[in-house]
């Protein structure tokens, strides 16, 4: 796969990702700026490190499992490695304009 | 980073078990007090009826949610999971028939109430058991940790002295002491146990309803000392009768909520979503109430009035500072709830709802509406003698505990 065709996988997992929803927020986790970086390990491996907008988000084990899913799902990716960090800390900054706009800002 | 898999989730049987059974335990005491009006108006708040509808609404009820609550809440604030959810059934199992059978001993026959307490105790004992067990294995405790620490031991000490009177019923131990008891009991249930619980999860909850980030956590250790500082100078003046020190620790814990109410202020300032839900809204309005309930129980000592109004200000502080706080997260922890249980491994595959979809709130505002003018009809009604403005209070906060019991089922439906 070259340069080019990564990149594009990339983009379609983050398009991808923008359906798992945060049910408190009713935002996507894309737009909410918790998907902090997406690689691909091998031609058929992703990575996504990713946080939560707060340690001990009671939300935790379903979000990380829908963004699990929505990846291992696409016919280009076979597995996918997700780290949970809580370092950087998640900030506001980091929601999309969309997300901003869906939150009231 | 931490590891990937907290296990941080509870099973849900486990807190809805407690939220169900506290749904009946609140209409059922409500029922009971709305049939004991005369006795209430008279001012006989010490009478088998009362003590029985008083510990149903306080231990059927609101213990019960705030145990179910912290099953699910304690592994959220404090990152660590029930040390061990086995003996979280066995002990909702013995403290529910303890209450139930503790509060038709009371109404029945107070001298026989011993064996119930007892059972009732050993459920609680287990309790305290589980959140040593669970909040000892906590990485880094905080100030959260002592807020709810506190409170559990001022639930301890409560029930310790609730069966020390029983006992003094029956057989005359401590009985020169019972005023002492008696006093101790009422202030460390509820201004120890459930406003330290209150203040200390409204510290996690606060933040993350209102996606607020950047505050300070400064305040917090003021809060704490003058809200301690306040309870002890309370007990201490029930201990030697000294109207100072009652004046004192009513002045200590109304500046220990003053803070607590200024910091949940400028935390809420600092948050990101512009619109609060509007059960949220109600617990924070909850915190408005305590205040001026804290502020009247403050005047009425500096008066020498405080014995003519503790008694309404005690309704008050249970239904409009403790109630509506519980009413106020409970609208937000049954739907998380039920959305995890149903919703959770179907999150990315298919639309899911969200969790305002999951709870009429529309009905929140009539909702509350209605608690709030039925218990300020019934206090007035107490304050004042007229015994038409009670029953037609108490009647609202019946039908009223009846929807609320209806709206928390209908989740389950979704």
């Amino acid at each position: 796969m070259n340069l080019q065709e990564q990149v594009a996988l990339i983009e379609k997992i983050r398009t991808n990702l923008k359906r798992v929803y945060d049910p408190e927020l009713n935002i996507n986790v894309v737009d909410l700026g918790l998907i902090y970086d997406i690689s691909l390990l091998e031609d058929r491996i992703a990575a996504i490190t990713m946080t939560l907008t707060t340690p001990g988000c009671p939300l935790h084990d379903s979000i990380v499992s829908g963004v699990r899913y929505c990846v291992e799902e696409m016919e280009e990716i076979d597995e996918v490695d997700v780290q949970l960090v809580w370092e950087p800390a998640w900030t506001p900054e980091r929601m999309t304009e969309d997300g901003l706009r869906a939150i009231g800002r | 980073m931490i590891p990937q898999n907290m296990g941080s989730e509870t099973n849900i049987k486990l807190p809805f078990s407690f939220i169900l059974f506290s749904i009946i335990a609140i209409v059922g005491s409500q029922i009971i007090l709305l049939f004991q009006g005369e006795a209430l108006l008279n001012g006989s708040f010490r009478i088998p009826a009362i003590w029985s509808a008083a510990h149903l609404f306080i231990l059927g009820w609101a213990l019960m949610i705030a145990m179910g609550a912290m099953y699910q809440l304690v592994p959220v604030a404090f990152l660590t999971p029930i040390w061990n959810e086995k003996l979280g059934f066995i002990q909702f199992t013995v403290t529910a028939v303890g209450i139930v059978w503790f509060a038709i001993t009371l109404y029945a026959a107070p001298q026989s109430a011993l064996i119930p307490g007892i059972v009732m105790l050993l459920g609680i004992l287990m309790f305290l058991l589980q959140m040593w067990m669970t909040l000892r294995k906590q990485a880094k405790p905080n100030i959260l940790t002592l807020f709810v620490g506190t409170a559990l031991i001022c639930l301890f000490l409560t029930i310790l002295i609730g069966i020390t009177m029983v006992v003094s019923m029956r057989t005359g131990f401590a009985k020169d002491h019972y005023s002492f008891l008696f006093h101790s009991h009422l202030l460390l249930g509820t201004a120890g146990w459930f406003t330290l619980l209150i203040f200390g999860f409204s510290y996690k909850m606060a933040p993350m309803f209102s996606l607020a980030h950047g505050f300070a956590m400064k305040l917090a250790g003021y809060v704490y000392s003058f809200y301690m500082s306040g309870l002890v100078f309370m007990v201490g003046s029930f201990a030697l009768d000294q109207p100072l020190l009652l004046k004192g620790g009513l002045l200590f814990l109304l500046i220990g909520f003053s803070l607590f109410a200024y910091h949940v202020y400028t935390i809420i300032q600092k948050r990101i979503k512009k619109k609060l839900d509007r059960p949220f809204g109600f617990a924070l309005l909850a915190i408005i109430f305590g205040e001026v309930i804290h502020l009247l129980a403050f005047l009425a000592a500096l008066s020498n009035h405080f014995t003519s109004f503790i008694g309404p200000l005690m309704v008050a502080y249970l239904m409009l500072w403790i109630a509506f706080s519980i009413i106020g997260y409970l609208y937000k922890i049954v739907p998380f709830l039920w959305w995890t249980h149903k919703y959770s491994k179907v999150i990315g595959k298919k639309e899911v709802p969200s969790l305002k979809d999951m709870m009429n709130e529309k009905i929140a505002l009539p909702l509350f509406i209605a608690f709030t003018i039925g218990v300020l009809a019934v206090s007035i009604g107490l304050v004042l003698k007229i015994s038409i403005l009670f029953y037609i209070g108490q009647s609202i906060v019946t039908l009223a505990a009846v929807i609320f019991g209806a709206v928390i089922m209908s989740v389950m439906k979704k």
